[in-house]
């Protein structure tokens, strides 16, 4: 049986419950790299460029990681998401993502690239050209994919309820993500006065709990439940995003919705942008966040920038110094 | 209606030419200085590449000027420039001005057409027909003569006589009002610069391609003037992008740039298979053809976390090796210093004459330039 590696970074957050079902539909083992970890990331680091952003970086220190682990990777290239009248693209680093992986990491077993292109191509056509590399014949392809597309759909529900992405896929896939622990400790009724503060940033950065310091987590000691994005449905993000001028970049267009919807609920005390270092189209959304969504009756809001060298005690400092400040204004009313 | 841009190389020189002829008072801002890219940089987000932080330090010093309509060009793409405009008018906006935006691509066309129904001099339409013919012989001379510039100046005795006779043709073609002016001066330009006196060499000069994100190679406040640090060096450089290509791209009128854009992008496929918005394609096609060309190297310019280009430059490695040719990576930002680049360039061109003797051809593997 062929063991395809998959690196647990970028678009993992969101398909790897689809992807898995389908390469193990295909008769493939999945196996998925370690959570980040220090020696990980320097691996990445070394490997890549130094002014790229850092989630590339960590795709590149998790590719290196199943090096010895499996027969092929499974690198994703996420070039559109929306099907419109107007061209939407992801972000130029995922649309090229395999071709700096091809450029850059020597030694790596040979490259399984996936096209997510739903403009241009269909879905189908993608993984019928996975199945032929495969070598799986287009029936039992078929039916793969169509169970992939099940579950998916599944892990997009359990997403919606506010689930974090490592606790909804143990909840939809048999054996899970095959991480350890679960992420579903977000119990604040201990606490007498219990704030709700909502994360605004990319899934591969607020649940990578190395680069993100634990974000979610962190809050949620501090007496703060953190509101994640991903439950804000479809329906609310496009009639947020209609009040501005439109974005080509679908991500960021969530990002954009997800903020103005945020900032303008009352039951939000505060809102955190978590952005990492270097991202291209953050440094333009995170500027429209502030200037044209903020208004002077919303919740507060901060930025948070990560990087490979943000240090622990950084981004706690930050973050404890932010609910802190939401308290006292509260208990000020 | 006081209207301003910002630079990009000698853009300035066709533009100006257009909207003059639409009845505009142009206000041009001073070419950049570190003091515009300072200004820029306090204003702009923090890590939104450098061409950003430049073009918010040309609208600042702009309405300083009095200006009171500010235009850009915007559009849909995965590269961020698209959105420069409309970002940075808000930031002026919140920072206290008021003005007129025109932001070409976004607004409609109609709407950008009748912006000058004021201030245009009879028909409309004729207007801009009139200003379409300047602007466009304005491109083409300004190219002519930067072209002819690039050649002379590795040659001449005496070191800036070029640029002297390039800044001085290049004055004239601003300052000519209509076409046969533009000829006129066009032609005098270029007679300056064949009268150039050079010098016999015993050896031709070494040929390096300059390509990468727009803005860093065609801008010398960005770039340190490479093109005039390398031409005084002795070294011919042969950009593969400039303003009349950037300028007429667009309009598809010119169906040679059409092919060759067509051509970068094949060529561009086995190593970036997918478009990625910016000017990745003439990067890698530049970086091969400079190669099948003979040239001695490559020089790939670009601004600190610029997208489309960092992509390039995780492939240029294989591309390097591939085909032989050295490949000197510069990236650009507001902290770049004149001494590291220029620095990096005597190193450069040390690297490719050491290349040249060694060899006397391209088929030695020598190792990797650095950066």
């Amino acid at each position: 049986m062929v063991k395809v590696g998959v690196p647990r970074a970028l678009s993992y957050y969101r398909y790897f419950p689809m992807w898995k079902t389908m390469l193990e539909g295909m008769g493939a083992q999945v196996v998925v790299s370690e959570p980040t970890g220090r020696v990980l990331l320097e691996e990445g680091v070394r490997h890549c460029l130094d002014d790229i952003c850092v989630p590339v970086k960590l795709f590149f220190g998790h590719a290196l990681s199943l090096k010895d682990k499996a027969d092929a990777i499974f690198v994703s290239r996420v070039v559109s998401v929306e099907k419109g009248d107007s061209d939407t693209y992801t972000c130029p680093k995922l649309i090229g993502l395999p071709d700096m992986v091809k450029g850059s990491l020597d030694g790596l077993p040979p490259m399984l690239e996936f096209v997510m292109d739903v403009q241009n191509r269909s879905l189908k056509a993608s993984v019928k050209s996975l199945a032929a590399t495969l070598g799986v014949p287009p029936s039992s392809a078929k039916n793969a994919f169509e169970s992939s597309l099940e579950v998916q759909a599944r892990y997009e529900s359990e997403l919606l309820r506010g689930l974090a992405p490592g606790a909804a896929m143990s909840k939809v896939l048999p054996d899970g993500n095959g991480s350890r622990g679960s992420e579903e400790a977000r119990d604040t009724s201990f606490h007498r006065d219990p704030l709700s503060i909502a994360l605004v940033g990319h899934d591969y950065l607020v649940h990578d709990s190395f680069i993100s310091h634990d974000l979610p987590s962190r809050l949620n000691k501090l007496g703060a439940k953190a509101v994640l994005m991903s439950e804000v449905p479809d329906s609310v993000i496009e009639k947020e995003t209609a009040r501005y001028p439109e974005i080509s970049w679908s991500y960021e267009k969530e990002l954009l919705g997800a903020a103005s919807h945020f900032l303008g609920r009352p039951d939000i005390d505060g809102v955190m942008m978590v952005i990492g270092f270097a991202c291209g189209p953050d440094s333009i959304i995170a500027e429209i966040i502030a200037r044209e969504v903020r208004r002077p009756e919303s919740p507060p809001l901060t930025t948070l920038v990560l990087d490979e060298h943000t240090g622990q005690a950084g981004v706690a400092t930050r973050v404890e110094a932010f609910v802190e400040l939401i308290r006292r204004s509260r208990n000020k009313r | 209606m006081r209207v301003s841009f910002p630079h990009m190389g000698n853009s300035y020189i066709p533009l100006s030419a257009l909207l003059s002829n639409l009845g505009a008072e142009v206000v041009l801002p001073p070419r950049p200085t570190s003091r515009t890219i300072d200004l820029g940089a306090l204003h702009a987000p923090e890590f939104v590449c450098l061409p950003f932080k430049v073009n918010l330090g040309d609208n600042l010093r702009a309405l300083e000027m009095g200006a009171d309509t500010l235009a850009m060009v915007s559009g849909m793409w995965a590269c961020r420039f698209g959105y420069y405009g409309r970002v940075q008018h808000q930031i002026l906006r919140d920072a206290g001005f008021t003005f007129d935006s025109i932001l070409l691509g976004r607004d409609d066309l109609g709407s950008v057409f009748r912006k000058f129904r004021n201030t245009a001099d009879g028909n409309l339409a004729a207007a801009w027909l009139r200003a379409f013919r300047v602007f466009r012989r304005k491109a083409a001379a300004v190219d002519a003569i930067e072209r002819e510039a690039r050649a002379k100046r590795p040659l001449e005795r005496d070191r800036g006589a070029t640029s002297n006779a390039l800044e001085a043709g290049l004055s004239q073609v601003h300052r000519a009002r209509d076409t046969r002016e533009v000829d006129t001066s066009l032609a005098e330009g270029l007679e300056a610069l064949r009268s150039v006196e050079t010098d016999e060499r015993d050896e031709p000069p070494l040929q390096v391609t300059v390509l990468g994100e727009i803005f860093a190679v065609l801008e010398p406040s960005l770039n340190f003037d490479i093109e005039r640090t390398l031409g005084e060096s002795g070294v011919a450089t042969h950009p593969v992008l400039s303003v009349y290509r950037w300028l007429m791209r667009p309009l598809k009128m010119d169906l040679g740039i059409t092919l060759d854009e067509l051509r970068a992008r094949r060529a561009t496929r086995p190593y970036i298979a997918y478009v990625l918005g910016g000017e990745e394609h003439q990067t890698i096609s530049g970086t091969i053809n400079a190669a099948r060309k003979g040239h001695d190297g490559v020089i790939h310019l670009y601004p600190f976390t610029c997208m489309p280009e960092n992509i390039c430059r995780t492939v240029l490695p294989r591309i390097e090796e591939e085909y032989g040719i050295p490949v000197l990576n510069i990236c650009l930002d507001e902290h770049a210093s004149p001494t590291g680049v220029s620095t990096r360039l005597e190193a450069f061109i040390d690297l490719m004459r050491q290349r040249r003797k060694s060899a006397g051809g391209r088929s030695t593997s020598l190792e990797r330039s650095p950066g």
